[in-house]
């Protein structure tokens, strides 16, 4: 990965706009703008921070950004027209796995921590928890939903499901209008900072090496502007690779405090991201690369939230699942960029168990979604 | 009778907005500026159109009232390749987006959006006017520090001072007041 790239196509476009919402996991979209890393690549890249995934949404399809940090079933949300515009999308590849994390008030905490069960705890609240997630389609809502209705919770008729941006999570604890919230990091360990609450659960837990954010554009992009989506693929390898060095991880928690990226102090950002959750044993580390085992967009991982979609109710459409995971995820263009870039490639399928000993091997996603007893 | 919400988390100045909504007779619901107030606000007062800044923050909430409920509002299509999409760019380019509820005819959204993109582009105008003269200013007062900096340590008299910070500025093709701002800067260190 060192030598700069001569025999590959020169990209249609140098200079790119990227979307990025402010969380830890933007750590590659920095890393890229910051260290100049598209140089080689023949691209400039310009952030764009923006305040809402809604935002991210629409800037993609309107073109005033080019690609965007995404949560991964923001992409799937919209090639489904779930709630809002149909458009079709590209996963280009996936930034990170693991990171997230789910955060409860302190009584809830306390009560869990003493070994009472998450369904008693909540049930003594007496009225339905407010539990707060940061996009209906989103990686954050899934994981939530998933890990309740592992706990015997019904995610839709026992809870009360809302979003509200990440900075108010924790002032929304402290004011008692939430008693829990599953989002990313720096966000849980402000909560715990300004002692809203505590983390009881890593998303890592709920699915070991989960998919979080994704390198997303729409799919016209991929198709119009081959040369620079390969580029930019490579660019953001070449930042991810980067940042498997703690000491990289360390430096980037410090460039990501400025405040025209997370505004959060470094000492909140640091720790959950150079260690796993601050080293938490339970959790796994957020990763950004490993080798390349993390950026491949397995067309099973997007499979995975339409099973979800299903399960919850969101999406009832007699349409062929893997065939719209394998057109979004642009698995081509991924293996020539994987390739320029020397990256090795994963496996096609790897299969996970996930917190209620479920086991998800990217096979048959119909039978995988019968087999879930609570649902919609 | 459309009820209209409006959505006021930012430091947009829309206030009068919904004096202007109010007198075209729509019934226009209390205003909303915490994200957790917006989720009940909206399941309670089932407001047929929300009127939203395109960069607040809130906006994530109102896409989850869209999805998991059917009498929400869900966001306008504003790409569509038909004829009002020139209108609708204009208006996300003014930051305005919409909210309405599933069935509400076009037609009947027009006005309100057409009002809201004329107040909302106002005040983008109105702001970017204010940051140019607060700009202005700034420079002028950098450029007076650095010319007394001048006088003060090299006895140079006004005018040639202010002739010595330009003679830099167009040796290096830029502002003089990003002269000024270097000499202070360097002036500081000593």
């Amino acid at each position: 990965m060192n030598s700069p790239d001569t025999t590959l196509p020169a990209p249609e476009r140098t200079h790119l706009r990227l979307g990025f919402v402010a969380l830890s996991d933007a750590a590659p979209l920095a890393v890229a703008a910051l260290r100049n890393l598209g140089a080689r690549h023949g691209i400039t890249i310009e952030l764009c921070r923006q305040p809402s995934w809604a935002a991210v949404r629409d800037k993609l399809l309107s073109g005033e950004i080019d690609a965007a940090h995404a949560l991964y079933g923001l992409v799937y949300g919209v090639q489904l027209g779930i709630g809002g515009p149909q458009a079709d999308m590209g996963v280009l590849m996936v930034l990170n796995r693991n990171g997230q994390a789910i955060t409860l008030s302190r009584p809830l905490a306390d009560a869990v921590e003493r070994g009472v069960s998450v369904k008693e705890a909540l049930r003594s609240l007496g009225r339905p928890p407010v539990i707060a997630q940061t996009f209906p389609t989103g990686t954050h809502a899934m994981w939530l939903y998933y890990w309740l209705a592992a706990h015997g919770v019904h995610p839709l008729r026992d809870v009360q499901s809302i979003v509200i941006p990440p900075p108010r999570m924790a002032d929304a604890l402290v004011e008692g209008a939430l008693d829990g919230f599953c989002a990313g990091e720096p966000w849980h360990a402000v909560a715990e900072a300004r002692g809203a609450g505590r983390t009881v659960a890593y998303t890592s837990e709920i699915w070991p090496d989960h998919p979080e954010k994704v390198l997303a554009c729409r799919r016209d992009f991929a198709a119009l502007y081959p040369n620079t989506a390969r580029a930019l693929v490579q660019t953001m390898l070449d930042a991810c690779a980067w940042l498997d060095a703690s000491a990289h991880r360390a430096e980037i928690a410090e460039a990501l405090a400025a405040p025209e990226l997370l505004g959060v102090p470094h000492g909140l950002i640091e720790p959950r991201l150079v260690a796993a959750n601050g080293g938490d044993a339970r959790a796994l580390p957020v990763r950004f690369f490993d080798g390349g085992a993390v950026n491949y967009p397995r067309v099973s991982d997007g499979l995975w939230f339409i099973t979800q979609y299903r399960r919850w109710g969101m999406l009832d459409a007699d349409i062929d699942d893997t065939a719209i995971a394998a057109s979004v995820n642009q698995t081509a263009l991924y293996r020539e960029a994987a390739r320029a870039a020397g990256v090795a490639l994963p496996d096609e399928r790897a299969a996970a168990t996930f917190c209620d000993g479920r086991v998800w091997d990217g096979g048959d996603g119909a039978r995988y979604l019968a087999g879930f007893d609570m649902r919609a | 009778m459309l009820r209209v919400l409006l959505v006021t988390d930012t430091d947009k100045p829309i206030g009068d907005l919904r004096e202007q909504l109010a007198r075209m007779g729509y019934e226009m619901l209390a205003e909303v500026a915490a994200p957790s107030a917006l989720h009940a606000a909206v399941e309670s007062q089932k407001p047929d159109v929300v009127i939203i800044d395109t960069e607040s923050p809130s906006r994530d909430t109102l896409e989850q009232l869209a999805v998991m409920n059917k009498a929400a509002p869900r966001p306008v299509l504003m790409f569509s390749n038909d004829a009002d999409q020139q209108f609708i760019r204009a208006a996300v380019g003014a930051g305005v987006t919409a909210y309405s509820v599933e069935g509400l005819a076009p037609a009947r959204l027009a006005p309100i959006i057409d009002v809201a993109l004329a107040r909302f582009a106002h005040e983008a105008q109105l702001r970017q006017r204010l940051a140019k003269v607060e700009d202005e200013l700034e420079q002028r007062k950098v450029i007076d520090r650095a010319k007394r900096l001048l006088m003060d340590k090299r006895g140079m008299s006004e005018n040639e001072a202010y002739a010595a910070l330009r003679k830099r500025a167009m040796d290096q093709g830029v502002k003089v007041a990003e002269i000024a701002r270097q000499l202070l800067a360097l002036s500081d260190l000593f």
